[in-house]
């Protein structure tokens, strides 16, 4: 497999071939009838439901009716509502840790990985099973698995010689439980494209440091960690994105519980809209989310672009 | 990457890690594969050889799929992610050829194709509530109409990106080919480019009918009775039947062994469609 710079250029120099030879005929409609189908669609599924929520943010609602025009009242109400920042902490307490071990154990995972071993394409398939296993039905499962007594984890605890502790029912505990998952299901994403990218690294580059008698640690440290960066960071960015939305296994593993200890930002938007059926609030909180994860995207993205263009 | 000379105590230390994360990973499906197979009294037990050490049975299996609502949702389930699926795959591979074979100005071809990746970044959460009122105004709350609309919006960049960048990889002569042979556009695009990336397409599908079995939240959002599919079923069984660890073995594989399984299917474009097209596996 090509280097990513390298598939940059030629995917680059192809494009603008296309773009020659595609000149001539410019006035060819035939394009939009390809394209406009799916931008008629987002359009109507995204765009139009976006500016319906900016309208709804601007309204109070009682049982589930608008019922006056409040201004920026619930943009007030987002500054001292101390449940959501409660919420909004746990998340990124969640975010901080689960993102950290997923990236860190996914990457050391993908570097022992990426050799010849026997059976590799077995165990790389083996890797891929939690990405799409039904988060939610992850979630209930976990009950059982964080179960306090015989539970397989308090068992393996106990085996090992320590306390069992009380996971699901313990504010302390709980949350890590959900973390635990989480990290159980998105490690293997880290994992996977990390070792995509190890695998696109140039071989010779090694050959030649080993010439020079470099060691292991002096080949990770200035040769595979610079050419993994772009990748790394790709990733750091599409596991904070996809962190910061979490809700399907706290839903199903704990309900957002004990008290509030799980109850995640999404969660407790859900219920703001749908619980409490107020829905101008909650639709304030989810452009609130959206800030939020826009500031994540725009600090990172500059790091990434020349990666990002290849899949233009 | 080179391969790299290991010592003996090396391999042994390495053998071990993969021994330990291939476990890690797996161990979930084998506790609920188990569960699903044991009678309620062995649940409790830590045995795990079926038929060595515990007599199987599938009775489980038969009682969950004779509960109407089970069937209701698995129903549902597959209606939601195949329309969904398909829907996305139709749209998106459209789109992807337009990307890949046209020159667009304002907005480029890089700007489309950023706008089209940008609806995986949005949170769902922000669409609750105009999905809840829009629905609800034109009366598809609860039908599996409307989740598949939402569905098909929230999965089309996969097929987007991964069509796109097989169409590129695709020598444009082919189509050229066909062209002064006197086939149209549509006819070039039908007959030539399509059969050609359709190891893509099907991949494409795939995903897009694994992320649309999966989904959730607007699953709950947007169902009350008759529409509910597999994921919500699960949330919540907690409170109607309690923790029974069989039963919980049953619906757990039964909600999530049709993504996983059809995801393995699609494994060698996973990488690509998760990493919106940035990193090909």
């Amino acid at each position: 497999m090509a280097s990513i710079p390298d598939q940059l250029k030629l995917q680059e120099a192809q494009g603008q071939k296309q773009g020659v030879a595609k000149r001539g005929n410019r006035e060819d409609s035939t394009k939009y009838v390809f394209l406009l189908p799916a931008v008629v669609w987002i359009v109507i599924f995204t765009i139009f439901p976006l500016l319906y929520a900016i309208y709804t943010s601007f309204f109070s609602f009682r049982y589930g009716k608008i019922n006056q025009f409040i201004g920026l009242g619930n943009f007030g109400r987002l500054f001292t509502d101390a449940n959501l920042h409660g919420a909004l902490w746990i998340t990124i307490t969640f975010v901080a840790v689960t993102v950290t071990v997923e990236m860190l154990l996914g990457f050391g995972l993908a570097l022992i990985f990426n050799r010849e071993i026997w059976g590799k394409n077995v165990w790389r398939a083996v890797m891929t099973l939690p990405l799409f296993a039904t988060p939610v039905a992850m979630g209930y499962l976990g009950i059982t698995l964080f179960y306090e007594t015989n539970g397989p984890v308090n068992a393996l605890i106990a085996a090992l010689g320590g306390t069992p502790p009380p996971w699901l029912s313990n504010p302390t505990w709980a949350p890590i439980a959900v973390m635990l998952i989480d990290i159980w299901q998105w490690t293997p994403f880290v994992f996977l494209v990390a070792l995509a990218g190890l695998q696109g690294l140039p071989e010779d580059i090694y050959e030649a440091a080993k010439v020079d008698g470099s060691s292991g640690f002096q080949l990770f440290r200035h040769i595979t960690l610079p050419l993994m960066a772009p990748i790394l960071w790709l990733i750091l960015l599409l596991r904070l994105v996809e962190a910061f939305k979490v809700f399907d296994i706290p839903s199903s593993l704990t309900l957002g519980g004990p008290g509030r200890a799980t109850e995640v930002y999404s969660l407790f938007t859900y219920r703001t809209a749908l619980r409490f059926f107020d829905h101008g609030y909650a639709a304030t909180q989810g452009f609130l989310l959206l800030i939020i994860v826009s500031i994540i995207i725009s600090l990172l993205f500059g790091r990434i672009r020349s990666l990002y263009e290849v899949s233009r | 990457m080179a391969q790299r000379q290991t010592s003996l105590a090396g391999k042994l230390v390495y053998t071990i890690i993969v021994v330990i994360a291939l476990f890690w990973v797996a161990f979930p499906f084998y506790w609920a594969f188990i569960n699903s197979i044991k009678k309620p009294a062995e649940t409790f037990r830590p045995t795990w050889i079926p038929i060595l050490q515990f007599a199987p049975t599938l009775e489980h299996w038969t009682s969950e799929l004779a509960i109407p609502e089970t069937q209701h949702a698995i129903l549902n389930s597959t209606m939601i992610a195949i329309g969904a699926a398909t829907l996305s795959t139709i749209l998106g591979t459209l789109a992807a050829y337009a990307l890949a074979r046209f020159q667009f100005n304002r907005p480029s071809n890089g700007g489309l194709t950023s706008w089209f990746l940008s609806q995986r970044i949005m949170p769902p959460v922000l669409f609750v509530i105009p999905f809840f009122l829009i629905m609800r105004q034109i009366n598809l709350l609860d039908t599996v109409w409307g989740l598949i609309l939402l569905n098909a919006t929230f999965t089309l960049p996969l097929p987007v990106i991964i069509l796109s960048q097989m169409f590129r990889e695709l020598p444009s002569e082919l189509e050229e080919a066909a062209r002064v042979d006197g086939a149209s556009r549509m006819q070039a695009f039908f007959q030539v480019a399509l059969p050609l990336v359709a190891p893509g397409l099907v991949a494409a599908w795939i995903l897009c009918l694994a992320f649309s079995w999966n989904e959730f939240l607007f699953a709950l959002s947007l169902t009350n009775k008759s529409a509910i599919p597999m994921p919500v079923i699960i949330a919540g069984a907690e409170h109607t039947r309690g923790v029974q660890f069989h039963y919980v073995g049953v619906r757990v594989l039964l909600t999530m062994l049709p993504p996983t399984i059809l995801a393995l299917l699609a494994q060698r474009y996973i990488v690509r469609g998760l990493t919106l097209g940035a990193v090909k596996g």
